[in-house]
């Protein structure tokens, strides 16, 4: 097959974690769970927090918008549930603290969502204008799945100041642990490759590549099969070789198109837009059924997990709550971790609901951790420059974190603090145990400090 | 089940291996040549790798203990200063001889600079300096194998004045061409220098046991190629063009490679990370800079063997090079 006589293409540096992908491989979307509560955060996205849209104690229907904001970097917020508005509290958000969330008690007997919405009917893309696929997928609130949560319609929408040529579609999961997007991949397939078209035309991108890592043969040949059956359309699916971080946007990039986004520049500056593929899912949804983004799947994984699965869950839905359905945890666990164990965030407080933007719970023990890494054992650095040699941005790890360890700011930006994208590929190789890219994220924070931009 | 989750930085999860377990696979890649050199040079070899490492760990001990820091042992790294140093040394030095090169390499070489990674200069190459410039007459004293001679009795301090001793066989390159006489003859000899069967230090006598070695480290991905690879080549290109010049005068160059500490230089002293740059293009220039410092001291200068010096003299500069090659990010420089 053609899949298989393409080379794999790839970027320099990157490493090769253990993929433990197997816990969960082989399972289907779970659908059809529904939690008692949800708490619904009111920023899930970069940009804006949103205003509440209902009081505590209205009445909300599944699919209504609760939450909106005029600011143009920001994404309405809907109720994935049909229920009652207990109260708006503060909850923990993995990344940014304690924000507003709207805790909705659902009322039972109503009909669970069960899955992206199917498409039977032929689709037709000149039924959709480019202002009605912008204006929808800004209405149904979607933002960037694969992590970072940018708005999608800031992303998609023409801009006459960053012309857009060419869209990457991400389907790399680089990370270890998570299938949740080789699943949707699977059994989505053609959503995926709708909302592709929809957001080349409204782009206005003339090609389309979507990456998916070649540890995902039969991914890679469902989209084939797909892609011929709907029309290719300039749209290509490119094997890239299985390497972490290959989903990273930048490397991404690189590797397909074998150009360099700008340091501390964006894509759309060198004409690129990048989507992951439960995003393109989503828009398809959006804009062919009018559904909002509601429900998201979720790997739940790690070897402590009685059942690690796919499932597909209300946004708002805790990690309590979700790893008691997947049959609770069954061996003492060192952490939680919202993401995958590279990239992903320890959460201490297990009431913390799920985003948009969350891929995955991973559970993972001391032994994966490994003792060195659970005890902290930092020693001194031995400048075996492996840091240097998995750096996909071709920086100079050690020197940064050891100028961030001795308050020397200075030298930190004369070896480019700001161009990591704290993947994690020098913390994870250094033999001396250093959280290099934790002094790092610690260096950038001091920095937006001294600049004022946070307390 | 979840009572004591813990929170950290991103990534959780790290490679299986440790500074200790990159130490250990640096004493396998030794191994093979402490073999060679007990096979060569007897009960004395052992005795002097002993002394090295005993009092190499002991010094590192007594200086955390000073210094009221953690015990650092554990890192190994004591244990393989004290090998190269012992490797670096002429089989019929004294014990005693032994012991103050491995204090100072630790104490003066390591430990003053603030331990394992703060170090400038490579610790054994320094306290193998001291020595050189202390005992004089002791360092260029070189005993012929055991192998070469099965009527020697075996070698040790007490007994050294009656060992046989003989010049290296660069010591003879450079006899060659002060006389001025044939290099041919030298030329014949290099299998003998490639096993091993010649006078000069402990373990840098065997090529072939520290190429073995050398091979395990690159296998096992402890060290990288770039060093070893440029001392080789520049090495290799500086005395083929010598002997080019003058093939009568100089030794050919398979004769320079395999003959005394360019191979333990190479594949295990030049390689040490912490004197070592950081870049890959630095590590280039590094062991270009080893290469060629050791052949012009070698064919020019007047000491036969360059190894030791070319080291430190590169160490010094191993900082400098680092700003050389300042690494750019993939994205180019960002505008402020």
């Amino acid at each position: 097959m053609s899949v298989t006589s393409k080379k794999s293409l790839t970027f320099p540096g990157g490493i090769h974690p253990p993929e433990k992908k197997s816990l969960t491989i082989n399972s289907k979307i779970h659908t059809g769970f529904m939690p008692k509560e949800v708490a619904v955060l009111l920023s899930q996205h970069i940009g804006a927090v949103c205003e509440p849209l209902i009081r505590k104690g209205s009445l909300v229907q599944a699919g209504q918008k609760i939450g909106d904001c005029d600011a143009y970097v920001s994404a309405p917020i809907h109720s994935p549930v049909t229920g009652k508005v207990k109260e708006i509290a503060l909850r923990s958000h993995a990344v940014i603290g304690r924000i507003p969330a709207v805790i909705i008690e659902t009322l039972p007997a109503h009909p669970v969502k069960k899955g992206c919405v199917q498409f039977d009917e032929e689709f037709d893309i000149n039924k959709y204008s480019v202002e009605k696929i912008c204006e929808a997928v800004r209405e149904a609130g979607i933002v960037g799945m694969g992590g970072a949560g940018f708005p999608t319609r800031v992303k998609i929408e023409p801009n006459p100041r960053l012309p857009k040529t060419t869209m990457i579609v991400n389907g790399c999961e680089c990370e270890p642990y998570i299938t949740c997007d080789y699943q949707i991949m699977l059994e989505w397939t053609k959503q995926i490759l709708i909302g592709v078209k929809l957001a080349k035309k409204a782009s206005g991108c003339s090609k389309a590549f979507i990456g998916i890592e070649d540890n995902k043969p039969q991914a890679i040949e469902m989209m084939e099969t797909v892609l011929n059956s709907l029309g290719t359309d300039e749209i290509e699916i490119i094997p890239v070789k299985t390497k972490y971080p290959q989903g990273g946007e930048r490397q991404l990039i690189r590797s397909i198109l074998k150009k360099n986004v700008p340091t501390g520049g964006i894509p759309p500056m060198i004409g690129v837009l990048v989507l992951n593929v439960a995003t393109c899912a989503a828009i398809a949804e959006a804009v062919v059924a009018d559904v909002p983004l509601t429900h998201r799947v979720v790997t739940v994984t790690g070897e402590a997990i009685a059942e690690p699965g796919n499932y597909y869950v209300p946004i708002g839905t805790s990690i309590e709550t979700l790893l008691e359905v997947c049959g609770g945890v069954t061996q003492k666990s060192a952490r939680v971790i919202m993401g995958g164990p590279m990239m992903g965030i320890a959460i201490a407080d297990l009431t913390t609901p799920t985003t948009k933007t969350t891929g995955a719970v991973t559970v993972i023990t001391k032994e994966q951790m490994g003792m060195a890494k659970f005890e902290r054992r930092e020693t001194a650095c031995i400048h075996c420059g492996r840091c240097l040699a998995v750096c996909p941005e071709n920086l100079n790890p050690t020197r940064i974190a050891h100028a961030v360890k001795n308050n020397l700011m200075d030298v930190a930006k004369s070896y480019y603090i700001t161009a990591c994208i704290e993947c994690g590929c020098c913390s994870y190789v250094c033999p001396a145990h250093i959280e290099i890219t934790g002094y790092i994220k610690t260096g950038k924070i001091f920095l937006a400090r001294q600049k004022k931009k946070i307390p | 089940m979840l009572k004591d989750i813990t929170v950290s930085f991103a990534p959780h999860i790290g490679k299986p291996y440790s500074t200790r377990s990159i130490m250990l696979d640096v004493i396998i890649g030794l191994t093979p040549a402490m073999i060679a050199a007990g096979i060569f040079f007897r009960l004395h070899a052992i005795a002097l790798v002993a002394a090295c490492v005993i009092s190499s760990m002991a010094t590192e001990g007594i200086c955390n203990l000073i210094r009221k820091k953690a015990n650092t042992l554990d890192d190994l790294s004591a244990v393989i200063t004290g090998i190269i140093l012992a490797f670096s040394l002429p089989p019929a030095i004294p014990l005693w001889a032994a012991v103050i090169g491995s204090v100072f390499s630790i104490a003066i070489g390591k430990m003053v600079f603030g331990g394992l990674g703060a170090n400038i200069f490579n610790p054994a190459m320094a306290g193998r300096a001291f020595l050189t410039a202390s005992f004089g007459m002791m360092m260029t004293t070189w005993t012929v194998p055991a192998t070469i001679d099965s009527a020697m009795p075996q070698i040790s301090a007490a007994n050294a004045v009656d060992a046989r001793t003989q010049a290296t066989p660069l010591a003879h390159s450079k006899n060659a061409q002060k006389a001025q006489y044939g290099a041919m003859e030298l030329n014949s000899s290099t299998s003998d220098l490639f096993l091993g069967n010649v006078g000069g230090c402990l373990g840098e006598t065997s090529a072939l046991a520290l190429l073995i070695g050398g091979i395990y480290l690159l296998i096992r991905k402890t060290i990288s190629f770039h060093i070893p690879a440029a001392v080789f080549l520049s090495a290799f290109i500086f005395s083929a063009i010598a002997y080019l010049i003058n093939s009568d005068y100089y030794a050919s160059p398979l004769y320079h490679l395999s003959s005394g500490g360019l191979f333990i230089g190479a594949f295990f002293i030049a390689t040490d990370p912490v004197t070592a740059p950081l870049t890959r293009r630095g590590m280039w220039l590094y062991g270009i800079g080893i290469g060629t410092i050791t052949m012009l001291i070698r064919i020019v200068g007047a000491y036969p063997e360059g190894v030791m010096y070319s080291v430190l003299f590169m160490n010094s500069l191993a900082p400098l090079i680092d700003k050389l090659f300042k690494r750019i990010p993939a994205g180019g420089e960002p505008n402020a």
